[in-house]
């Protein structure tokens, strides 16, 4: 019933000076507050961008409105040239731009390789009509795809977990099963909410060699919310940051640490010590 | 549905409780019941929508072959195809605007989806004869009815009731009916009905219409329940309005969490017990009237509802962590 | 609030600008639509008719007020629509003819009877089901089916004991009392004056009262609530007295002005839905006022069309707000 337009991530143009996606001006407004307030931003392609910010300047519902999930209030935003911003989740998913979740959304009562599997796109078995009238079509498919799977669930060491329901996984391993499972549809642009959250320290190494790898050998992109200024400043190669809805500063890592507006925005304006006030952003004087 | 139910006492003896004739038009409704609740179950158990407006199907699908047939001269056999389709619409045309909502907004949007068409065919009286109903569509069935008695008089048995073969057919036609659903539910489109119902967000993130599956799921429930209206029409040889109530819904439901939100297969077990329950009562001879057996056998109804939810939610086979993760 | 297409400069349309003014203030909107179609109405069939029918319903809309402002406080708790709610009027009507009817007593009595019983059945009920069912997590669907299952068991057991047939309640029906030019049926005034006074009274308990607060509180949101330091497990008990009791007194006021029969309440339960969905589910005076509303646009659609059809009008509201907006009109603009 719905258009099998499975649209294919479209390669870098050139006009679009290498940003992979573009945002202008974004408003989403619950009752009267005004939750992201004409946010803007570039994302490069090839890069990891780290996208930070005090709690409640926006970034998650950023997301939201990006990917679909909630109505724009207002702006516009592109991915590869073609404008997103109002179009259903399923379609920007499908345009190859996907996103994670920061609760993970792991599906608990089916098992892992049942996730893995629904993550890929271009199987004819999940149309009804194929179904009904074309009984063998998408066996062959299905086998591709099971294939798929167990690789990538080899990648991330969680092979022998594949029979298992992915409610019984550990909170680690379903942040692993959920970017897995979003690696199934060779996103070109992904968009990851806290992937660090929750996660033991050599989990998140791991997760973060992968996105390095994934980035060097098949140039996804990758914007990421993310707390742990740690992992901010030394993987990432741009960090946007957010506040009160809008974007307040855009640059490399070290360059975001020592901008004023972003320490003001951390300390909430105070002049107090240095980094006293806020545990997650290290001082200025830290030399890399 | 309302009628075994509601129908006079056979005679309460022994002879009675091997009653041929009796368990033959019990069999038919557990039938028929089964089948409305496949459709259930693909639209509860396998999608997660709250589908409380079956009845409106079972409705339409009879009420839809019967006038055609009987008003427009149409055979019984083209007026069945047609009939599905006018149900399938009526089903995207009450999911299209209702399906968005959240899960109990759904099941009284479609509770009162359900109640309007049947105050429409109570008040239409031109159309649907209002409460006396439309009848008279049965003779192409007749003649097909005869055709099976005289093959199973031919094998040996003589005394066949006459309700057999519609008994036959409606059991041949529920099992197709699950074995053809378990079939789909194993294909990929399957897969994809169950992360709809465990996470919907999440199946949108990995690129699925979820608005279209589900949409694409009501319309096979609706075409469930048109099939279990026609038998059902068959059976009682009329169709009135008063046969489409609510509790016909929540008769399904409960034959539902009997057998489970888990197999199709279950929903034929879950079916035969409950009416067996239900129809056994007549011959535990208790010193009561007909109407109060009648809301007996009702409240029993609700307490399988009640205590089933509260004890055992899953069923007679679906899985308790099906049940309880992820809600 | 199409994205993409508003950029800077572009100024709204009229109609735009409507719509938005429309959705920021949604309760005078909908007064202003009501009074612009009242105006039409008298216009085009005068004001006595008009007036008669409000007054008919009136007493139909404070009924609806009295059921759908009960079932609103019960979906804090709940947190889902209880479809048991209708045979709570149900069993209050039978109540009061139990002590009305068979025992001779007087209606105020008969009242009172029905209003305690039944609030003693919602706290029970409370504590031996819905308060565990949500201790051990259950979810929708089961507290749906629960709910379902009940409303099964508290109908037919009423079935059981008094059968189908057509009761009344000794209430005088033929007297009619007279008032600028207007007539109405002695009972229908007496269901009219109680169900306001009640209606009123308790439209105060809950903006004055620290119990009403907290009642509010509940029934917007049951965990807010707690964690906010609220003695919940009190002002549940409370909310159950409120919300059983005044559905058995709706209960008792339906079947004073029709029958006492098991279907009574069930065939209430719709048009009551549609009044808690209009006025926001979980919004004790959006429930109040849609009540009222609901029980006005009824009498008043019989001055066009038949009257058979008159059932019908509560579905086509209820889906009408289903599909337009949801959250209901003093709702906010949550996904719902």
């Amino acid at each position: 019933m719905t258009e099998d337009a499975s649209i294919r991530p479209p390669a870098t143009r050139a006009s679009t000076n290498g940003s992979i996606f573009r945002a202008d001006g974004v408003v989403k407004r619950f009752g009267g507050i005004r939750a992201v307030d004409g946010a803007a931003m570039q994302v490069r392609e090839g890069s990891i961008t780290a996208l930070i910010g005090p709690n409640g300047a926006g970034k998650t519902t950023f997301f939201n409105v990006i990917t679909g999930f909630y109505r724009p209030d207002g702006g516009s935003a592109t991915f590869g040239g073609d404008q997103v911003l109002g179009e259903p989740p399923y379609a920007i998913a499908r345009r190859g731009m996907v996103r994670t979740f920061q609760i993970t959304k792991a599906l608990a009562a089916m098992p892992v390789i049942d996730n893995m599997m629904l993550g890929a796109p271009d199987q004819p078995g999940e149309r009804l009509a194929n179904v009904l009238l074309r009984p063998g079509s998408w066996r062959q498919r299905e086998q591709e795809v099971r294939e798929q799977a167990m690789q990538l669930l080899d990648v991330f060491n969680l092979t022998r977990l594949a029979d298992d329901y992915a409610g019984t996984l550990s909170g680690g391993q379903r942040k692993l099963l959920e970017l897995a499972r979003a690696l199934m549809a060779r996103p070109r642009f992904l968009l990851l909410d806290e992937p660090m959250a929750g996660i033991n320290p050599t989990l998140g190494r791991r997760l973060l060699e992968h996105m390095e790898r994934l980035r060097s050998t098949e140039g996804v992109t990758f914007l990421f919310i993310e707390h742990d200024m740690e992992v901010v400043m030394n993987h990432s190669d741009r960090v946007i940051v957010m506040a009160e809805g809008r974007v307040i500063a855009d640059g490399e890592p070290h360059e975001v640490r020592q901008d004023q507006a972003v320490i003001d925005a951390y300390l909430g304006g105070s002049t107090g010590t240095n980094g006293a006030g806020s545990p997650s952003l290290p001082p200025p004087e830290e030399a890399r | 549905m309302l009628e075994l139910l509601t129908s006079p006492t056979v005679a309460v003896t022994f002879e009675s409780f091997t009653d041929i004739d009796f368990w033959t038009g019990v069999g038919i409704l557990a039938g028929v019941y089964t089948i409305f609740a496949l459709g259930l179950q693909l639209n509860v158990g396998f999608t997660g929508i709250q589908n409380f407006g079956q009845a409106a199907f079972m409705a339409i699908g009879a009420y839809a072959m019967a006038i055609l047939v009987v008003d427009h001269g149409l055979s019984f056999w083209l007026s069945l195809p047609i009939a599905v389709l006018i149900t399938i619409a009526f089903g995207l045309i009450v999911g299209l605007p209702s399906l968005r909502l959240r899960a109990d907004y759904f099941a009284i949007a479609t509770i009162a989806a359900a109640e309007a068409v049947r105050l429409f065919a109570l008040n239409a009286r031109e159309l649907t004869g209002g409460a006396q109903g439309t009848f008279g569509f049965g003779d192409d069935w007749d003649s097909v009815s005869e055709t099976i008695e005289g093959w199973i008089q031919d094998i040996g048995w003589t005394d066949v009731p006459t309700l057999f073969p519609l008994f036959l057919v409606t059991w041949a036609i529920a099992l197709l009916l699950m074995l053809a659903l378990s079939r789909v539910q194993e294909t990929p489109w399957g897969r994809v009905l169950r992360a709809i119902r465990e996470d919907e967000d999440a199946a949108r993130a990995l690129g699925k219409n979820v608005f279209s599956y589900k949409l694409q799921s009501l319309a096979i429930a609706a075409t469930l329940g048109a099939i279990a209206g026609f038998l059902y029409a068959l059976n009682l040889r009329f169709v009135v309005p008063d046969e489409f109530l609510p509790i016909v819904t929540f008769i399904g439901y409960a034959v539902l969490v009997l057998g489970g939100l888990a197999t199709y297969w279950g929903v034929a077990v879950g079916s035969i017990i409950l009416f067996t329950l239900l129809e056994g009562l007549r011959f535990l001879d208790l010193p009561l009237s007909e109407t109060r057996i009648s809301a007996l056998r009702f409240i029993i109804v609700g307490l399988v509802l009640i205590l089933l939810m509260a004890f055992r939610p899953q069923g007679m086979f679906g899985k308790r962590e099906e049940m309880v993760l992820g809600d | 609030m199409e994205a993409g297409t508003l950029t800077a400069g572009e100024a709204p349309t009229l109609a735009e600008r409507i719509r938005e003014e429309a959705g920021r203030h949604p309760a005078r909107t909908a007064l202003a639509v009501l009074a612009l179609i009242v105006l039409v109405m008298i216009a085009s069939k005068g004001l006595h008719d008009v007036a008669q029918r409000g007054l008919n319903g009136l007493s139909l809309g404070a009924i609806y007020a009295l059921g759908a402002v009960g079932l609103t406080l019960v979906y804090g708790i709940l947190k889902l629509v209880n479809f048991a709610h209708g045979d709570f009027l149900t069993f209050g009507a039978y109540m009061a003819y139990l002590v009305n009817v068979t025992w001779g007593l007087p209606l105020v009595v008969a009242v009172f009877w029905a209003m305690v019983t039944t609030a003693v059945l919602g706290i029970f009920l409370e504590k031996v089901m819905w308060g565990p069912m949500r201790a051990k997590g259950a979810g929708m669907l089961q507290l749906l089916l629960m709910a379902i299952g009940l409303a099964l068991v508290i109908r037919y057991v009423i079935q059981f004991i008094w059968s189908t047939e057509l009761r009344q309640l000794d209430v005088n029906r033929t007297d009619t009392v007279e008032f600028l030019g207007l007539t109405i049926g002695r009972t229908n005034l007496i269901v009219i004056i109680v169900g306001f006074v009640v209606l009123i009274g308790t439209g105060m308990m809950l903006r004055y009262t620290l119990l009403g607060k907290r009642m509010r509180a509940l029934s917007d949101n049951l965990d807010l609530a707690e964690t906010s330091g609220i003695d919940t497990s009190r002002v549940i008990v409370w909310t159950w007295v409120f919300a059983a009791g005044f559905a058995g007194l709706a209960g008792v006021l339906a079947g004073a002005i029709t029958q006492v029969q098991p279907e009574l309440g069930f065939e209430l339960l719709l048009p009551i839905f549609a009044a808690v969905v209009m006025g926001g589910i979980g919004n004790a005076y959006g429930a109040l006022a849609g009540g009222i509303v609901l029980g006005l646009v009824i009498e008043w659609s019989t001055l066009f069309i038949d009257a058979r059809w008159k059932t019908a009008i509560g579905f086509v509201v209820l889906i009408l707000v289903l599909i337009v907006r949801p959250q209901g009109i003093f709702g906010k603009a949550k996904a719902v």
